[in-house]
């Protein structure tokens, strides 16, 4: 297309009147009828389109979301366990027995169930107080006593940097076992502990 | 277990790589005198040349017995394409010109061709996956050799024998030796020096292609900056092997593999070397190679015996 | 003849050059501010090209993101967020150039980044010179907030570096414990590629491996820019491990587990968050399957608000994945937004002069639900709440297998 044909009056635009050119230009441009003809119609096709847009992209109202599960926490994300301190063993337990408190607090959402408690070395196995499984309601928390009992010394890892605690935990979102790591103070205590348990060969 | 059998083949392996891409910078110095170092992205290129066929030419589930020629030949012709391109206008016009002036174009050029195919071929912002050659690994007594690695071992001596025929025996072939030699007494005797050189640079980047074909099939991938590292190594490789001379550059990229090799996986053994052992100190190993051989041979292991033009 | 070849070459170089300024800047968003708010600008830091881009692209996007929400929602009256994304390639010198433009930027109140732990530390004392607040949602270098001698003594470097990632000091003992009370793996061959990242984490791996009863029947070094490890992947093989433990990132990761597979060695290789990627595995191919990796953070599908976040950042249409900071990269921006809102409040809606310096500040306190949980800090700039997973890889994607919430 050439370049110098008059410019096409668009939409919002008066158009300079067309002067009349000779006739030796006319294949550069449409004749007057025509042209009118085919604004009326891209006006038309333009307005349609916008009014169609308008139309598709109208806000809808959005679904009302109900409160269905999906909305609750997952039970290991308001869940902590943090560790307090040594706690006196049983009386009467063997050398090889130690214990210690945690503390498990919920922050929100449904009653968290603990199910069970576990730690991963071999050579350790553990019972706790209140035994699993228990119910903790959001907002609370309970001091649980960890006892642990040293089956077999050789295999249990004395100097472990960051021990942590298997804890599963139950919401009505979910099921998750978590590990709870308990930081270098419950990692001191531990091998504290199990240095004492196993260097008393008496058990 | 004895490792040595299995270390030698690996070394072999990535030193035949290196020897691929190595005849390109030995061919164009031997010739024109300039250290190509877009030479690496030629190679590159050739990478992605063969993923294009793969990817976009070829109907998907094509066979590999089917698609590994014609994706050589998509790698070789993208290759030559970009070399042949450079030479013609990026190397030409500056033929009479200093040295640095082509040396620092090729830096340019070698930049500007990375970049190019970070920028537009699509998803080359992160590797891309190479098809692999089905089929498992096949057991040599203790040494392993993978499927991909095939291509390598078939490929690599093929390349050096057709190359060999062609410099001794063919007519353009002993022009090039011509060329190398005295260009002005070559164009003398009747020699088109303008196509040798374009020649030259049109070989280099096939057997740089071929090498990224193998690339490809050993690593499962390419990516832009494949040729930066590689390009480095085959140079290295042939400056070792005597640049200028072609059976210098495979026996150079040999003998650089073996040693970044050998040094991975002995020097740490050594005692008291416990600390400069290990793979991040093989291309320490290798240069420190080179350096030896350089001081004592500075021509390279193969020294080209060209009459010395400055 | 000579002149125009020059002319034409000089043209190709001159157009090269700008496609790859043309990268960094087009970034930047549209400058025009309506309706004559303030603009704050939040800098973003990461590799947005080259091996690490998927990783960086994330985090870019994830910024944007938090940048359009906050806008979106006027969370700021009279504020108007922008980012503004520089690259840095995974390298100190290009981070700390960044740096320098951003804090040559005075709209710049906060910045997201990096990704390296190497460029971190190229990066914080211009920051801190300039009281401008840095939060990098993915360093894991214990070194970067407690010091050196963070094992012993542990001492706060900058006052204005926090980050949202959990540290390497958690995450490698993390990965130790599993692999030998879970996969129940006690060889090891240690593998790192010296970066500040990558040898920090492999080391605390094997601090704590060690202590728990496993043996390291090897070691090795890679160089991050080579391709070919089968000189290593032999030795692997040959010295008996059962497990691989990889410090690194993907790009090196993906190829080094397939080539030990290709060795004949069938063991998992193991890593890092910066081997949590969808990348890793294309690379590694079909072999990977049963590799590890520790990345921060819980899995998305346990948490709504990250459930939130991946919807927005697909009704986003960014280009990019999220990958495995995008979470992180939000919450940093959202903690530089709240930063910011704080200092407006206090200030009767306005940026007070020294709105750096109390963005910084009001970072230090800063508390929300972000899309990884809760987010805050503690006094070393690190993140309170400290979750991290294990993930497999299965069936071609990772896949959570086991978390670990830190109390200590």
């Amino acid at each position: 297309m050439n370049a110098i044909g008059p410019v096409e009056p668009g939409e919002g635009t008066t158009a300079p009147r067309p002067e009349p050119r000779p006739a030796a230009g006319g294949s550069t441009g449409h004749p007057t009828a025509p042209r009118r003809a085919l604004v009326a119609v891209l006006a038309a096709v333009l307005l349609l389109a916008a009014g169609g847009y308008l139309y598709a992209t109208r806000p809808h109202v959005p679904p009302p979301a109900p409160p269905v599960p999906s909305q609750l926490p997952f039970p290991a994300q308001v869940v902590d366990v943090t560790f307090v301190g040594p706690h006196a063993a049983p009386p009467g337990a063997s050398p090889q027995t130690f214990a210690f408190e945690v503390l498990l607090s919920v922050d929100a959402g449904p009653e968290v169930t603990v199910t069970r408690v576990s730690q991963p070395y071999a050579g350790l196995s553990l019972t706790t107080a209140p035994r699993t499984p228990f119910r903790t309601a959001a907002g609370t928390a309970r001091t649980i006593v960890i006892t642990m009992h040293v089956t077999e010394c050789g295999t249990v890892p004395e100097n472990a940097g960051l021990p942590f605690l298997d804890v599963t935990l139950r919401n009505t979102r979910a099921i998750q076992e978590q590990s709870f790591i308990l930081g270098p103070r419950y990692a001191r205590a531990l091998s504290q502990a199990l240095q004492v348990a196993c260097s008393n060969e008496s058990g | 277990m004895n490792e040595l059998p299995q270390q030698l083949v690996n070394g072999l392996l990535l030193g035949s790589m290196y020897g691929l891409v190595a005849i390109g910078y030995t061919m164009v110095y031997g010739i024109v005198q300039l250290i190509n170092f877009a030479h690496g992205e030629i190679f590159m290129i050739g990478g992605f040349g063969a993923l294009t066929v793969y990817l976009y030419v070829l109907p998907d589930g094509t066979s590999m017995w089917v698609a590994l020629p014609l994706m050589l030949v998509g790698a070789v012709v993208a290759a030559v394409l970009v070399a042949v391109g450079a030479e013609r206008f990026a190397y030409r016009p500056l033929r009479t010109a200093p040295r640095l002036a082509p040396l620092i174009t090729a830096i340019g050029l070698s930049l500007a061709l990375q970049q190019a195919v970070w920028a537009w071929y699509p998803g080359a912002k992160e590797s891309i996956n190479f098809p692999e050659i089905a089929g498992g690994p096949f057991e040599i007594g203790s040494v392993t050799i993978q499927t991909g690695d095939v291509f390598l071992i078939v490929a690599a001596p093929i390349s050096m024998a057709i190359l060999a025929y062609f410099v001794m025996k063919t007519r353009t072939g002993r022009g090039m030796q011509a060329t190398a030699q005295d260009p002005d007494t070559a164009k003398l005797m009747g020699i088109n020096t303008d196509r040798i050189i374009v020649v030259a640079f049109a070989l280099g980047a096939a057997f740089a292609a071929v090498g990224a074909v193998a690339y490809g099939l050993k690593y499962g991938q390419v990516q832009f900056r494949m040729g930066f590292i590689l390009g480095l190594k085959a140079f290295t490789a042939a400056v070792l092997g005597g640049i200028g001379n072609i059976y210098g550059a495979m026996i150079g990229g040999l003998v650089l593999g073996l040693a970044e090799t050998m040094a991975t996986a002995y020097i740490a053994d050594i005692p008291g070397f416990d600390q400069l052992g290990g793979q991040s100190w093989a291309n320490v190993w290798a240069f420190v190679l080179l350096i030896l051989v350089l001081l004592f041979r500075p021509q390279g292991l193969l020294g080209e015996r060209v009459a010395d033009r400055a | 003849m000579r002149q125009r070849s020059l002319i034409a070459i000089t043209a190709a170089l001159a157009a090269g050059a700008l496609t790859l300024t043309a990268c960094g800047s087009r970034d930047s968003g549209d400058k025009g501010s309506d309706s004559g708010g303030t603009t704050v600008v939040i800098g973003v830091d990461a590799p947005l090209t080259g091996d690490l881009s998927a990783l960086g692209l994330g985090i870019k996007n994830s910024v944007d993101l938090a940048a359009k929400t906050a806008n979106k929602k006027k969370y700021v009256d009279g504020v108007k967020f922008e980012i503004k994304a520089l690259d840095d390639q995974a390298q100190p010198s290009s981070g700390q150039q960044n740096a320098s433009t951003l804090v040559a930027d005075k709209d710049v109140l906060g910045v997201v980044g990096p990704l390296n732990s190497s460029v971190a530390e190229s990066m914080q004392k211009v920051f801190d010179d300039a009281k401008l607040v840095q939060i990098s949602p993915a360093n894991t270098g214990p070194a970067l907030t407690q010091g050196a001698n963070w094992q012993t003594k542990k001492e706060r470097q900058y006052k204005s570096y926090f980050r949202t990632a959990t540290t390497d000091a958690i995450q490698g003992p993390f990965a130790a414990q599993y692999v030998v009370n879970d996969a129940k793996k006690k060889k090891v061959f240690v593998i790192d590629d010296k970066k500040t990242y990558g040898a920090g984490l492999a080391s605390t791996f094997t601090a704590e491996f060690k202590k728990i009863g496993g043996q390291v029947v090897g070691t090795d070094h890679i160089d991050p820019d080579t391709k070919d490890f089968s000189a290593v992947a032999t030795k692997v093989k040959n010295s008996g491990a059962d497990v691989v433990y990889y410090g690194g990132e993907y790009p090196q990761a993906g190829p080094l587990s397939k080539q030990i597979k290709a060795s004949g060695a069938k063991i998992p290789v193991v890593g890092g968050d910066g081997i949590y990627d969808p990348t890793f595995i294309k690379l590694a191919g079909p072999n990977s399957a049963g590799d590890l990796a520790t990345s921060v953070g819980a899995p998305v599908e346990t948490l709504a608000s990250a459930k939130q976040f991946v919807a927005d950042y697909k009704a986003g249409g960014y280009k990019e994945e999220y990958a495995a900071y995008g979470g992180y990269s939000y919450d940093a921006a959202w903690a530089i937004i709240e930063g910011v809102k704080k200092v407006v409040d206090d200030n009767g809606g306005k940026l007070p002069d020294d709105a750096r310096a109390k963005v910084t500040a009001a970072v230090q306190n800063v508390s929300f639900d972000g899309v990884t949980g809760k987010v805050s800090f503690d006094e070393f700039g690190d993140a309170t709440n400290k979750q991290l997973t294990v993930y497999a890889v299965e069936n071609g994607a990772w896949k959570a297998v086991k978390s670990g919430t830190f109390t200590g």
